[in-house]
């Protein structure tokens, strides 16, 4: 049931994809309703999925990571009245979704601990901040986009259909300074369970050192911004650089983790 | 007649911006540009100057007025050290339109077709600017084509929807500028010129909610009354530099020949922006910003040409008025070439009977001295004989002629006429 449900929402969130793609491939502009009415779906159904779910494991924190990442994708389009959003944001959750499935969605030998809310919230606070950071790396990425059409004076699919500069630019502040306590909340409910809870679940060195590193990042993003007033390019910069490192720190220290399995 | 109607110009699908705001002339230069070409064989000449276009309408101007239009265009381009061909270097980037076809191109243009921006009403008070800028060189026949032209442009705007919607470079100013800002409301402009250009765009960014602050010119009393309307202040020039240190939108259309914006009086004050972006809206044609300074990372620098771009998406739903435009123009162009065609026929017939009916009185006289056994009734009745002769000899080729005219064919058969009979004007007469 799991696994039908997380393949009728990828397929949802394949379609969702295609259309925001759409218009950048020459063909012309669905209405909009339908490329709300699309990732919707997809979320309700993924949303049914994740209640049935045992959030430890890759899997389901790829699902769940992917599910905050959508509602995040339909809130910020219904700020900034457009679709630009979804064109990084349904690709990327269409991957992650099909990440998820490849890596199974079936709890490990770990799963009692899945029961404790702690560790729910800590999941739950943890995959919000990564979705956040992600929202603030697509901002970033339509800013330098936008930014780079706007300069050159070119006024094709990117002008038109990318959001202002400047708000996108508050949508990568706002990304940033709202994932951060989500992020610190969930490392801090995570030190807090391992410590009262050591027996039950393993923590590998790998999640710290990933949990504390991600955790940085972020704030040395949130730093740059709220401290030292970056803005635009400048801080789009930061926030890419920051997304990046911290997942290709993921990657690296995923492949030398065993278990495929395992978030880490 | 000889020589009918020419265009002979550039505009922005044949020249570079770049080029064509050296090619602009100012109203104050037009009788002297036409003085030049009428000198040069034109017998009359209307100048139509627009930030989109230099275009001379030359009537009866054979290939030496033509020359002499390319060789003062030529004058305006920097120095390459080419010589021989005076005004080579401005016809790479020019056409020249003939007789019909230079009548079909004014009414175009007039109509809006022709403009970057489809179906935008600017250019028709541009075309009317220019005809009576040129009003003493016209000529009754570039009277007439102006005179055509603006009902042309009004018949379309009129009878299609080719001008429904907002589509100027004003507007497109606004869309750049919110793409940049996102919400207008509460951002300052300040505005450099106080021509008609620079209300328009300034009220445009007034209607979004941008606080024009500061209106610059080099007339104060000019940019107090825009100022005054629009609720800026009113400074000169030399004042407004400081001003691009905080401004957020800065419009600029003066009509100065060079540009005023330069690096040396605002690279260093943009410079103490911190980062913070300033959009640079430049109407002027010549330009009034230096593009250097659109190498400052902060700065958003669109000119005429990036507006037009614009502005020219935003109007793809006009392209479906083309086709009923095009037939209003080919409709008027009929009209108009009728009436052209027509012009010299009456007097050329009238000349052509009275130089066979020349000829005709003096083979009479010749014959008649030779017939002086005649009585006077039989010579009256060779008379009569020779005039009903005539008559019938010219009844076909008259009728023919005033047919042609009519259907505006008139004038390539007068132009036959002419050179078989010899009346050429300047030939034999």
């Amino acid at each position: 049931m799991i696994l039908t449900l997380h393949l009728v929402a990828l397929a949802l969130y394949g379609l969702a994809t295609a259309l925001a793609l759409a218009p950048f491939m020459g063909f012309r502009s669905v209405p909009r309703a339908l490329t709300i009415a699309l990732p919707c779906a997809g979320a309700a159904v993924h949303v049914v999925a994740i209640s049935q779910l045992t959030p430890i494991g890759l899997g389901p924190a790829l699902s769940m990571l992917a599910l905050c990442l959508v509602l995040l994708q339909l809130a910020s389009e219904r700020l900034l009245r457009g679709s630009a959003v979804s064109f990084f944001a349904a690709p990327l959750a269409t991957a992650l979704v099909g990440l998820a499935i490849l890596s199974g969605l079936a709890p490990g030998a770990e799963a009692a601990v899945a029961r404790n809310v702690w560790f729910v919230l800590h999941v739950a606070l943890s995959a919000l901040g990564l979705a956040l950071m992600a929202l603030a790396f697509i901002a970033a990425a339509l800013y330098l986009l936008q930014f780079r059409e706007l300069k050159a004076r070119r006024f094709g699919q990117v002008f038109q259909l990318f959001p202002p500069l400047e708000k996108l630019d508050q949508l990568n502040r706002f990304a940033l300074v709202a994932g951060f306590p989500a992020l610190t909340l969930g490392v801090v409910l995570a030190l807090g369970y391992g410590a009262q809870f050591a027996g039950d679940l393993h923590a590998a060195k790998a999640q710290i050192v990933w949990g504390i590193f991600t955790w940085v990042v972020l704030g040395w993003a949130v730093w740059v911004r709220v401290v030292r007033h970056w803005a635009g390019r400048r801080a789009a910069l930061a926030s890419i650089a920051g997304f990046s490192a911290v997942l290709l720190v993921y990657v690296a220290l995923k492949l030398t983790q065993p278990g495929a399995e395992r978030f880490l | 007649m000889g020589g009918g109607i020419k265009v002979v110009g550039v505009n922005h699908r044949t020249a570079p911006l770049d080029v064509r705001e050296r090619f602009a002339h100012g109203a104050h230069e037009v009788p002297g540009a036409l003085a030049r070409v009428m000198a040069a064989g034109a017998g009359g000449g209307v100048l139509l100057s627009t930030c989109n276009r230099t275009e001379f309408y030359l009537v009866s101007g054979d290939e030496p007025a033509l020359d002499a239009v390319w060789t003062l265009l030529a004058e305006r381009l920097p120095a390459t050290g080419r010589t021989g061909d005076a005004g080579g270097e401005a016809r790479e980037y020019g056409y020249i339109a003939r007789d019909r076809d230079a009548v079909r191109h004014l009414y175009r243009v007039s109509a809006g077709l022709d403009s970057m921006i489809i179906g935008e009403s600017q250019i028709q008070g541009q075309v009317r600017e220019a005809w009576e800028a040129s009003r003493a060189q016209a000529g009754p026949v570039l009277h007439r084509l102006f005179q055509t032209a603006l009902h042309v442009g009004s018949r379309v705007r009129t009878e299609t929807a080719i001008g429904r919607g907002t589509a100027s470079a004003a507007s497109a100013g606004v869309a750049v500028a919110g793409k940049i800002f996102g919400d207008l409301a509460g951002k300052s402009a300040l505005i450099l010129g106080a021509g008609d250009m620079a209300e328009l765009a300034a009220t445009c960014l007034s209607d979004e909610g941008v606080q024009i602050t500061l209106v610059a010119n080099r007339t104060h009393e000019r940019a107090r009354a825009i100022a005054e309307r629009l609720g800026g202040t009113a400074v000169t020039l030399e004042e407004a530099w400081p001003y691009f240190a905080t401004t957020d939108i800065a419009l600029c259309s003066t009509s100065a020949p060079h540009a005023v914006v330069t690096w040396e009086r605002v690279g260093a004050v943009i410079g103490a922006r911190h980062g913070k972006p300033l959009c640079i809206l430049d109407l002027a044609v010549p330009r009034d910003v230096d593009p250097a300074i659109a190498q400052l990372e902060n700065v958003f620098l669109y000119d005429v040409d990036d507006l037009q771009t614009v502005a020219a998406q935003a109007t793809v739903r006009r392209r479906d008025e083309i086709p009923a435009a095009e037939r209003i123009v080919e409709e008027e162009t009929d009209l108009f070439w009728a009436w052209y065609g027509g012009l010299g026929v009456v007097p050329l017939i009238k000349e052509l009977r009275q130089r066979m009916d020349d000829v005709r009185a003096l083979e009479l006289e010749r014959a008649l001295r030779q017939l002086g056994h005649l009585s006077a009734e039989d010579r009256a009745r060779v008379e009569q004989f020779s005039q009903a002769l005539l008559n019938k000899f010219l009844h076909q080729p008259t009728i023919a002629l005033k047919a042609a005219a009519e259907e505006g064919r008139g004038y390539g058969l007068l132009d036959a006429l002419r050179r078989l009979f010899g009346m050429e004007p300047g030939g034999k007469e």
